[in-house]
């Protein structure tokens, strides 16, 4: 009898820990269909440590990038030859570009990507219910803590409801129930398939990250938004320096 | 430049086996032959992204082969690195399908331990596929397997960084993402086919 999908889970998991069954090894090996399966999902695990080994490198990389624009410096050495006008002139734009560097260093931060990037966000009559309610007239108004408070009292909470009392949160700086909130849009659409309020979620919790400093988990949504053509915020995103980002993420990993 | 820690060759190998010292290991090999790894592989036509990316990967790989007990050290570590860059740029000149003489001088000056490595770059284009379907299935879900197959946190570890209920909706979640994700492979035609050739 082949074995359920969940009980091949448990033993990989199981496996993983060092702790697999040589029973049910034999198992899968005497069904073709549940070998197949097997490495299906032994791909798909090899698949999750293969994209967590490739974001670990390329925050490295992004930390060995940000201490080589830390030190670029102009040299030190004094050279007094025919050429010393020319290369005081070179030392001079060197200082300004080592300048630049620190400067830019200095000014990039998580905070300061969030207000450079930030969109307030207006509701469009053509994405929301068909009849404006309470929570709408709220958000039209920016009346935030109003919002909240409807949307504590909704019997009937939506992803919509969840995204305005996030912007709300958003607004008035509570960023952990901002998240909270734009977190519970994405589980909805995961687990119904749906889409609604996907991309309005998937950005504002980008921008809510940064606005906590938490840069860790605003570069992997953005990587995603600047990977999709059709995404909402695809342009806004597509403005936003790599380099930006990963110098604050250096600066908030210090 | 920030002094980095400093290794022999055998304690990075030894680095990159201790996930606490993993971060130092990639650090080290950034600071150490990025710049002579990537002007090798500029000689021979890469732009300084392309030397930049390849070099990326041939790190990918290093850490892989590494962890998986093929580096047996008989070639140093700079030029097995060197070797596995040469491989990662031919296989992308192929793909690009450029000049084919190119791609002689490449096979010309291989070294022989590179017989050892070029099974694992032959796999990168299915790699790049796979990361793809990762990312397709939401922030959520990757994030919800990551930290369990890649960070190895417990599921009550997981609930402090995720907004789930309780351990059991966090196990339930875990096993539609992964069921999710095992779906897309199959939909995936070039992955499918080869898994079910390499069963038969």
């Amino acid at each position: 009898m082949p074995l359920l999908s969940t009980q091949l889970i448990d033993h990989l998991d199981n496996s993983l820990q060092g702790k697999g069954s040589a029973e049910t090894d034999e198992l899968i090996q005497a069904d073709p269909e549940t070998a197949l399966e097997w490495q299906h999902l032994r791909l798909a695990v090899d698949t999750i440590q293969d994209v967590g080994l490739f974001e670990q490198v390329e925050s490295v990389k992004a930390v060995w990038k940000a201490q080589q624009a830390d030190d670029a410096k102009p040299a030190g050495a004094s050279i007094r030859t025919l050429y010393r006008n020319v290369m005081r002139v070179a030392a001079c734009l060197l200082v300004i570009a080592g300048g630049a560097g620190v400067f830019k260093y200095s000014t990039t931060s998580s905070t300061g990507l969030y207000n450079k990037y930030y969109l307030s966000y207006t509701l469009n009559a053509n994405r929301g219910a068909a009849a404006p309610n309470a929570i709408d007239a709220a958000y039209d108004q920016k009346n935030w803590t109003a919002v909240l408070s409807l949307f504590a009292v909704s019997p009937e909470k939506n992803n919509k409801s969840y995204f305005l009392a996030g912007m709300a949160d958003l607004e008035l700086k509570k960023y952990d129930d901002a998240v909270g909130k734009f977190e519970q849009v994405l589980a909805a659409n995961l687990q119904s398939g749906d889409n609604y309020f996907q991309d309005e979620a998937e950005f504002y919790l980008a921008m809510t990250c940064l606005a906590r400093n938490d840069v860790n988990e605003a570069i992997p949504l953005i990587g995603k938004i600047k990977a999709n053509k059709n995404h909402l915020f695809h342009e806004t995103v597509g403005k936003m320096s790599s380099l930006d980002l990963r110098i604050a993420q250096y600066r908030n990993s210090k | 430049m920030k002094a980095a820690e400093k290794f022999t060759d055998a304690g990075l190998v030894a680095a990159i086996g201790d996930p606490a010292l993993l971060n130092k290991a990639i650090l080290f090999l950034y600071q150490q032959y990025s710049a002579s790894t990537c002007s090798f592989i500029m000689s021979y036509g890469a732009s300084e992204q392309d030397a930049e990316d390849v070099f990326q990967e041939t790190v990918l790989s290093f850490i892989e082969i590494v962890k998986k007990g093929k580096y047996r050290g008989d070639a140093s570590i700079k030029t097995f690195l060197v070797s596995i860059a040469r491989n990662i740029w031919l296989n992308e000149v192929k793909k690009k399908e450029r000049a084919g003489f190119r791609e002689m001088q490449y096979e010309k000056g291989r070294d022989p331990h590179e017989a050892d490595i070029s099974d694992h770059i032959s796999d990168l284009e299915k790699k790049r596929q796979l990361r793809e379907l990762l990312y397709k299935l939401g922030e959520p879900c990757r994030k919800l397997l990551m930290l369990y197959y890649y960070d190895s946190l417990s599921m009550r570890e997981i609930l402090e960084h995720l907004p789930y209920e309780n351990e059991q909706v966090v196990r339930n979640k875990k096993y539609k993402c992964l069921q999710q994700l095992t779906e897309y492979i199959k939909e995936n035609p070039a992955v499918a086919y080869q898994i079910n050739e390499s069963i038969k």
